[in-house]
């Protein structure tokens, strides 16, 4: 290109030959950004179609279904155990994730000095990030359920769901300490405080609202999650599931969903149509569930937000 | 001088608990490596055989046509078919519109498209299943039947199983594809258009090389995500074995097999040595996403813009 317009530079020509191959080199990387940007935009518009019909689907699909009464009851075509179930296990998982993995980003932030051993704690976090929780599942299985006796009970479950979820909240924990500006912390130590103090008087007051947001998006993952929980809390409920005993087998909603349309299909005693239909009760309420943490975990964003520019 | 002695006591347990917290991760994730790793070569040694493991396309561990057998090529071979097969789709189609989403969308298109990929990707994996079993299953079973012949059963396999992946994997993908862009410092872009690039020549000949590394990790996540996608999978593969004519396009429109299905549908109900089996695959896909994760820390190393 460049030699090409050095000779041209010295070749004695007209002004508009000049002038003419400039607005036809204009025309082309015009042409060229013309086809690019309005294939980008195809693509995008592809996915975001997609993603919007596939929401829409599950609500349209799904929302004649929760206008049923026996949607909420307790009998074969009824969710309140699973919606029990589901609730009973976010809570105790948080029991153990939130102050666990709270206390280990305190650690990596405000602790520990910047070397080997964060190097090698974020690793460990990549890596089990990485881990499918179908396999997370199964060790639960051999871990908490045979070694400790646990056997398949809403117990193992959750801690099978606190190794899955570990990385995730870490993550989001660091993240909400990280914004606490330096200058806080300097001026808790100066008036004398220890750390320990000035973490819980200072610090962690100011990370609250990105707290909450990790909490809130944890819950979505722990309410989501199904693969990690076929071999650790089982399919099926016990006859009084309404307990908040930690050692019975219980089943939630994306496992029942699970056991519906896959393994259990056609052994439910409900018939084909009644089963598509409460799978598809089932979807939305997990759907609408999603969209409502959502909707909290931006709000409170939004909170912080408010707060920095305030501030 | 009591009261500072009780607070420097409090300081120093509080350290150690959140120490102590801390460890528990790499404890986790080393137990999961040596409790796996502990039952993943037993098999070997009571009647299965490593070379025939990893050749053959024969899963019966628990014997039900005779003899038990442990060939767990076709499933292995389900597992990379589906994972590639998705990430070609994936690939494009998230770095596009992640270039798009930092560089061209306009304002209110991005207030949208933020919220959408957030809420996507928290949807459950057994949601998506579902309705790839409601919606994709029998729309897939009425477009492949010139292919398939007109089978009942056309919509299941391969085919529906790496569409279902595409959907579970691309907010990952797209999510850390984004990240990696807006990484790149807003000078790259300022000086490529003071030298009178277009739009499009900005981003193919200074973003996209600047964040080639960022959206390298983008897809291998994305992969180390697929391979381990069990539930939505699940649902629409549906199969016992390979098919018949494995080199054919039909093959991706008849029930078939990979890795997580045969986990999910029958390791439960398993024990003894054809348990130890399922423990084997676990410790492959183990693997798998291990080699993954070290690609793409190895790729993040290399990156310049963090």
């Amino acid at each position: 290109m460049s030699t090409q317009s050095a000779s041209q530079t010295l070749l004695p020509r007209s002004d508009e030959a000049r002038l003419a191959e400039q607005a036809a080199l204009v025309r082309r990387l015009r042409r060229g950004n013309a086809i690019a940007s309005s294939f980008l935009w195809l693509i995008t518009m592809v996915v975001a179609v997609a993603f919007v019909a596939i929401i829409l689907n599950i609500l349209w699909t799904g929302l004649p279904v929760l206008a049923s009464g026996p949607f909420y009851g307790t009998g074969p075509e009824g969710i309140a155990p699973e919606l029990f179930n589901t609730f009973y296990i976010l809570i105790l998982t948080e029991i153990f994730l939130f102050p666990i993995s709270l206390g280990a980003a305190i650690y990596l932030v405000e602790y520990a000095r910047q070397g080997r051993l964060i190097t090698i704690i974020h690793f460990a976090a990549e890596t089990l990030a990485g881990v499918p929780s179908l396999v997370l599942g199964m060790f639960g299985f051999l871990v908490f359920s045979s070694y400790a006796h646990l056997s398949i009970s809403r117990l193992a479950g959750a801690l099978t769901l606190l190794c899955l979820n570990f990385p995730v909240a870490l993550r989001l924990f660091e993240d909400a300490l990280n914004t606490v500006p330096r200058e806080l912390r300097e001026g808790g130590l100066a008036l004398g405080a220890t750390k320990w103090r000035t973490i819980r008087t200072v610090v962690l007051p100011s990370a609250l609202p990105g707290v909450i947001t990790g909490l809130i998006l944890t819950a979505g993952k722990i309410i989501g999650e199904a693969a990690a929980l076929l071999f650790t809390m089982g399919l099926f409920n016990p006859a009084d599931v309404f307990t908040l005993d930690p050692t019975i087998a219980s089943d939630t909603l994306t496992t029942r969903l699970y056991y519906l349309k896959g393994v259990g299909a056609g052994t439910t005693g409900l018939t084909s149509t009644q089963e598509t239909a409460l799978a598809a009760g089932i979807a939305a309420v997990l759907i609408l569930l999603l969209l409502l943490i959502n909707i909290a975990a931006r709000s409170v964003g939004r909170l912080i937000q408010r707060r920095i520019t305030a501030a | 001088m009591q009261y500072s002695q009780r607070a420097r006591w409090f300081d120093q347990l509080a350290r150690m608990v959140f120490f102590l917290c801390a460890i528990l991760l790499v404890v986790v994730i080393i137990a999961v490596i040596v409790f796996v790793g502990s039952k993943a070569f037993r098999i070997f040694s009571e009647g299965g055989n490593p070379k025939t493991f990893f050749t053959v396309d024969n899963w019966d561990p628990t014997g039900e046509n005779g003899t038990p057998a442990y060939g767990a090529f076709g499933l292995i071979l389900g597992s990379i078919v589906t994972t590639l097969g998705a990430m070609m789709i994936v690939t494009p189609l998230s770095l596009g519109t992640a270039v798009f989403f930092t560089e061209m969308a306009p304002n209110w298109l991005v207030r949208f498209l933020k919220p959408l990929i957030e809420i996507f990707t928290g949807v459950p994996s057994v949601v998506i299943g579902v309705l790839g079993l409601t919606v994709l299953v029998p729309f897939l079973t009425r477009v492949a039947a010139p292919i398939t012949g007109g089978s009942q059963t056309g919509g299941y396999g391969w085919g529906a199983a790496i569409l279902v992946l595409v959907i579970m994997v691309l907010p990952t993908t797209l999510t850390v594809a984004i990240d990696a862009l807006h990484a790149v410092p807003e000078s790259v872009r300022e000086a490529s258009l003071a030298l009178g690039s277009t739009r499009w020549q900005m981003m193919r000949k200074a973003i996209i090389p600047a964040a080639s590394t960022g959206l390298g990790t983008a897809v291998v996540l994305g992969m180390a995500r697929a391979i381990g996608e069990t539930l939505a999978v699940a649902l629409v593969l549906q199969g016992n074995s390979l098919p018949q004519k494995l080199f054919s396009l039909a093959a991706l429109f008849q029930p078939n097999v990979n890795i997580t299905m045969v986990i999910a549908r029958d390791f439960g109900e398993t024990s003894g040595p054809a348990q130890d089996a399922y423990w084997t695959l676990a410790f492959v896909l183990l693997v798998i996403s291990f080699i993954f994760i070290c690609i793409s820390r190895y790729l993040a190393s290399r990156s310049v813009y963090k």
